[in-house]
């Protein structure tokens, strides 16, 4: 099932690796040998990966799930690019996951989930959010983001 | 705090409507369905961002028109406030205070606050336990703003969590326990928040109730606010507290999985409202129920104005006329002139003749609004 979703949305145009949107296999910004490849910042959707990019603050990789957790619109862990980050985590190279998902109920629960997963092999963060209650990461400003970046804190 | 001024545009039935408020109590008469509910149910949007009448939007606006305005100005000790709540038939609303746009629209809370006593308080004693919860909610937001935050989280917890459970029901498979473990770990920490204010603010209601309720009813009787949660829990501290869900949820795992949804939680507390011991419900009369529903709304404008630090407004719809001459006089002799009251009727004749007396009085007709002559 998971696989199934997984191989469907490299069929839409996204990067095989980190699954941001991409109309190569591999997107530019995994390809970029100058981005820090030990780090990875985990968002919902490939918007947040834009919204970050501008702020020219993060030097790191991505890794995009394409969703929440949400059971009442059906989506658990398995409909989620959640298998392919254990795999990119387990990886010896990864020092740091940077979860950056929005604070909504269903985002929390996502970072809870996915913190609980990698935690035992990597340095697990979360993006420090000053944004307005349920905010989504697409409408916080630059300034905000970059912040909330810098202010990081480890998931204990 | 004082309600200055209000403006409805295309609001219910109303096109584009001033009221002045000019003394402590203002009268509004009117038949029913001319819009007496609705210029109360203006004011309690402004004061709790909700009606407590429906829960879209939509049905807050004239038929056939894109938005509504509800703008309010009101003054308190320290100041001038302007407030005003866009409403559209599509989109999300928009709240400004002093002219200025707020990014979070929880933050509008406080600038009005307001206690509502209608006939549906009326049940409180001998409703069903989610008009106490409700009643007991809208309370705790006007002191904590914040609250209505958590509820809302908590509400949201409660849906997700019933859809994993009704998914597994329909599938008759148990629920993945890594699945169901995040989702009991969200109602815990949710719930456990929404319970222990809860239980704070009935804390300090309780004994402002006790007081009223031997002021009105003149007997040596004691009413007792008794908290009743689903999950009982002992040391009002998070993890204990936490604990104390996630060992309900243990206990009770087999029947939610059978009824395919969530039976621990706040959403099934309940307030026990009891006289001398004995469940008000059982054995009270009809006058001792007004008795006990006009004392539990005394404490709510005493503990709103001790924590606040100013008199919420009163708003009384279509309820004065329910109650006898005695208690239209210990209500009148509680408020004084001190918690400008809003009190909308189909008649004067029931009044009791200090409420008549230096009170602004108008009447509603179709959606305009006059004074009385
Ligand atoms: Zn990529």
């Amino acid at each position: 099932m998971a696989a199934a979703i997984v191989n469907a949305r490299h069929q839409v145009g996204l990067c095989q690796t980190c699954f941001h949107l991409s109309a190569e296999p591999v997107c530019s910004i995994c390809s970029d040998r100058t981005r820090d490849p030990h780090t990875l910042c985990v968002v919902a959707d490939s918007r947040d990966v834009i919204a970050l990019e501008k702020t020219r603050e993060y030097r790191g990789r991505y890794h995009v799930l394409g969703g929440v957790i949400s059971p009442m619109d059906g989506i658990g862990p398995d409909q989620l690019s959640i298998q392919p980050l254990i795999r990119r985590a387990s990886k010896a190279d990864i020092t740091e996951i940077i979860l950056a998902i929005s604070p909504s109920v269903e985002g929390e629960t996502t970072t809870l989930y996915i913190s609980q997963l990698v935690k035992p092999f990597v340095k697990v963060t979360q993006i420090a959010f000053g944004l307005p209650m349920g905010g989504d990461l697409e409408y916080a400003d630059e300034v905000t983001l970059a912040r909330a970046l810098e202010g990081r804190r480890e998931l204990l | 705090m004082y309600l200055q001024h209000l403006h409805l545009r295309n609001f219910r039935n109303y096109h584009d409507q001033i009221v002045q408020f000019q003394a402590p109590k203002t009268i509004i008469v009117g038949d029913n369905a001319q819009g007496k509910s609705n210029l109360l149910e203006a004011i309690e949007l402004l004061a709790t961002l909700k009606s407590h009448r429906v829960s879209r939007d939509r049905d807050l606006i004239r038929h056939g028109i894109p938005d509504a305005q509800v703008a309010a100005t009101v003054a308190h000790r320290y100041g001038t406030n302007d407030l005003d709540i866009t409403l559209r038939d599509r989109g999300r609303r928009t709240i400004r205070r002093n002219h200025e746009a707020l990014r979070r629209q929880l933050d509008a809370l406080g600038s009005l606050n307001a206690v509502q006593f209608s006939c549906v308080d009326l049940e409180l004693v001998r409703g069903a336990p989610d008009c106490r919860r409700r009643w007991l909610d809208s309370l705790v937001v006007q002191l904590e703003p914040v609250y209505a935050h958590i509820l809302q989280q908590y509400t949201h917890v409660l849906r997700q969590r019933n859809a994993l459970l009704r998914q597994s029901k329909r599938e008759s498979a148990s629920v993945p326990p890594a699945a169901i473990a995040l989702w009991d770990a969200q109602l815990a920490t949710t719930g456990s928040r929404v319970t222990r204010r809860r239980a704070r603010v009935l804390q300090r209601l309780a004994p402002l109730a006790q007081h009223w309720h031997q002021q009105i009813s003149g007997q040596p009787e004691t009413l007792t606010l008794h908290y009743a949660p689903n999950v009982p829990w002992q040391e009002d501290e998070p993890q204990q507290v936490q604990a104390a869900f996630l060992t309900h949820i243990h206990q009770q795992q087999r029947a939610e999985q059978q009824r395919g949804t969530t039976v621990v939680g706040p959403h099934r507390d309940d307030i026990d409202l009891l006289i001398n011991d004995s469940p008000a419900r059982l054995y009270a009369s009809q006058g001792q129920q007004r008795t006990l529903v006009l004392a539990l709304k005394l404490a709510e404008l005493h503990l709103i104005e001790s924590v606040v630090g100013e008199p919420p407004l009163l708003l009384l719809d279509d309820v004065l006329a329910e109650l006898d001459l005695q208690r239209q006089n210990h209500l009148l002799t509680a408020i004084q002139d001190r918690f400008q009251t809003v009190i909308t009727t189909t008649h004067l004749a029931t009044f009791e003749a200090g409420w008549l007396a230096a009170s602004q009085q108008l009447r509603v007709a179709a959606g305009a609004i006059a004074p009385l002559l």
